[in-house]
């Protein structure tokens, strides 16, 4: 608990925070924006929107995506945040401080995916109110009903908290793998912004090489898992929902173990 | 809680070796409560990686350093047992220093009100608000030490703690630090200045390209190093001078320019010789022994001997 508490006041005294906090304004903006014009495309379409079902195109879809808006900023920000509050530690060479005040490495790393899954959730906690509160004007001012009794609406509230927390604990330990603020910064907003692109695509080479078995696996590209998690098998062949959270969960388990393993080993000079 | 109101620091073979060289070889010493030790060596001697060994920040390729009997990285509250101060860079640039603080009070269990307490120790009271940024060396100097003071600790250990301070932070350092030694802390301390080492130290462990070269209070390395006095005499006469000096068997080198270099005798005992023989003396010069002159003897050649 110590450590915890120290954790959250290193965060609270500098300037990352509000710059972080800052960020997501416009990420939100964009996301709301995006998803309420898709609400009236669908709005548009009249009764038959809901015979409609490509696989991004369904009601269902774009009123679970209107009330998860900001999740793709949300989730991108709690990522490289909960990077940087590692990273933070060499950057800035407070590492020398902190590691003097805890020899036990591995409970610093503790505190800081606990303080990570606090920042997850707050930035659920933030985006979900506001989704509570536009969402429902969004929804009747295009297709006339808030969907508000639709159990998915709420499937898909509470799997957007967990998608926050699972990259968040992603973040931590791939701040620890890569030690580098810079590094660390850059690896994970490309991994996060275009490797389902990039990743896909030397899947696709792979399998064309080798087997097509090989395509299968593309679901541990972390990005697709966390697609699966969210949005749920989109065909026969898709492996179920949880697939997706035991492979974001294996990533955050196997990068804060192998990161806490070498930092513990690792010389602080 | 009771707890032994002393604790040594005891080094027992240390050694880092790093891919290609030997930062501290088999290093062995000891550090005794209630007085100033200082770590002493060139630069590059290995003085930072020995105690960032001592501090497990390091991890030694072989051998191991105790506080006390207890390795640093097994103490439950290592804050209330040893204060650091390894670096002047060691805060976040934009958090202040109160907060800075209070960051290490929270993680180690102490009062948040401990941190303005050692600030008012170290003179920073004022700028407690500022952020680390701002601070000069010196400043930041001090916060280390307000840091390393946090835990009310029995044993402190410093790494150059005179760099950047001006001769009035240094006359406060030397104060206080001889002032915690009194109180029975065990107080290492590393400098390449030696004359500063000289007005503060009692003990000297002296190490050169990762190996120890002496231990000791700083009186037995002066007396051992530096021999005996030694005395510079000028005179018109000095062969005779010489011949006088020599029957007293005394060592005595002449200088084509007149002078004479003597060891084993001090000024008082030069001048008497001279004055029973008769001699004249334009110039009678007694050079002390000291921990300068000791400290070049002993790692003259050493220093590039990787």
């Amino acid at each position: 608990m110590n450590l915890v508490s120290a954790e959250l006041l290193k965060l609270r005294t500098t300037s990352l925070w509000w710059i972080f906090a800052l960020l997501l304004v416009p990420l939100y903006g964009v996301a709301l924006a995006f998803n309420w014009l898709a609400a009236r495309a669908i709005g548009a379409l009249g009764p038959e929107a809901e015979n409609i079902s490509f696989s991004s195109f369904s009601v269902e879809r774009i009123v679970g995506n209107l009330y998860t808006s900001g999740q793709f900023g949300g989730v991108l920000l709690v990522l490289l945040l909960s990077a940087i509050l590692v990273t933070n530690e060499f950057f800035h060479l407070t590492a020398t401080a902190t590691f003097l005040t805890t020899p036990r490495r591995e409970l610093v790393i503790l505190a800081k995916m606990v303080v990570s899954v606090l920042i997850a959730v707050l930035v659920w906690l933030l985006t979900t109110a506001l989704n509570l509160v536009l969402a429902p004007v969004a929804l009747t001012s295009t297709v006339g009903d808030t969907h508000l009794g639709e159990p998915y609406v709420w499937q898909a509230i509470g799997l957007n908290l967990l998608v926050h927390v699972l990259w968040a604990l992603v973040g931590v330990g791939c701040g620890v793998l890569i030690r580098s603020q810079i590094g660390a910064t850059i690896t994970l907003t490309v991994l996060y912004v275009v490797g389902t692109q990039i990743l896909t695509a030397v899947f696709a080479l792979l399998a064309n090489l080798v087997d097509d078995s090989i395509l299968r696996m593309r679901i541990i590209i972390p990005t697709l898992a966390s697609d699966l998690l969210v949005s749920g098998p989109q065909s026969a062949d898709d492996l179920p929902r949880w697939v997706g959270a035991a492979v974001l969960l294996a990533y955050a388990a196997l990068a804060g173990a192998l990161g806490t393993l070498i930092t513990r080993q690792r010389d602080i000079a | 809680m009771s707890r032994p109101n002393y604790a040594e620091i005891s080094v027992d073979r240390l050694t880092k070796h790093y891919a290609r060289m030997r930062a501290v070889d088999d290093l062995s010493f000891t550090v005794h409560a209630g007085r100033v030790t200082g770590f002493l060596g060139p630069n590059g001697a290995g003085k930072t990686t020995a105690l960032r060994m001592i501090l497990g920040l390091v991890t030694p390729t072989s051998g191991a350093a105790t506080i006390g009997g207890v390795r640093y990285v097994d103490m439950p509250d290592p804050i209330r047992q040893v204060g650091a101060v390894l670096e002047a860079s060691g805060a976040h640039r934009g958090r202040s220093a109160r907060n800075h603080l209070r960051i290490i009070c929270r993680a180690s269990g102490l009062p948040d009100q401990r941190a303005d307490e050692v600030l008012a120790l170290v003179g920073l009271s004022t700028v407690a608000t500022r952020k680390f940024k701002s601070f000069s060396l010196g400043m930041r100097q001090r916060l280390g030490i307000a840091a390393a003071m946090l835990g009310d600790p029995r044993v402190l250990i410093l790494d150059e703690p005179a760099n950047g301070l001006d001769p009035e932070g240094i006359r406060w350092m030397r104060d206080l630090l001889r002032a915690l030694a009194a109180e029975g802390r065990t107080v290492l301390v590393s400098s390449h200045l030696l004359g500063e080492m000289q007005q503060l130290a009692d003990d000297v462990v002296i190490i050169a390209a990762g190996r120890l070269l002496r231990q000791g209070p700083v009186a037995e390395v002066l007396g051992e190093t530096a021999g005996t006095a030694r005395v510079r005499v000028r005179t018109p006469q000095p062969d005779q001078l010489a011949a006088t000096l020599r029957d007293a068997r005394l060592e005595v080198v002449a200088t084509p320019d007149g002078l004479l270099r003597v060891s084993g005798a001090d000024a008082a005992r030069v001048g008497h010789l001279a004055f029973t023989a008769g001699v004249e003396l334009h110039e009678l010069t007694g050079e002390s022994a000291d921990l300068e002159r000791a400290f070049l003897d002993l790692t003259a050649g050493k220093a590039g001997a990787r």
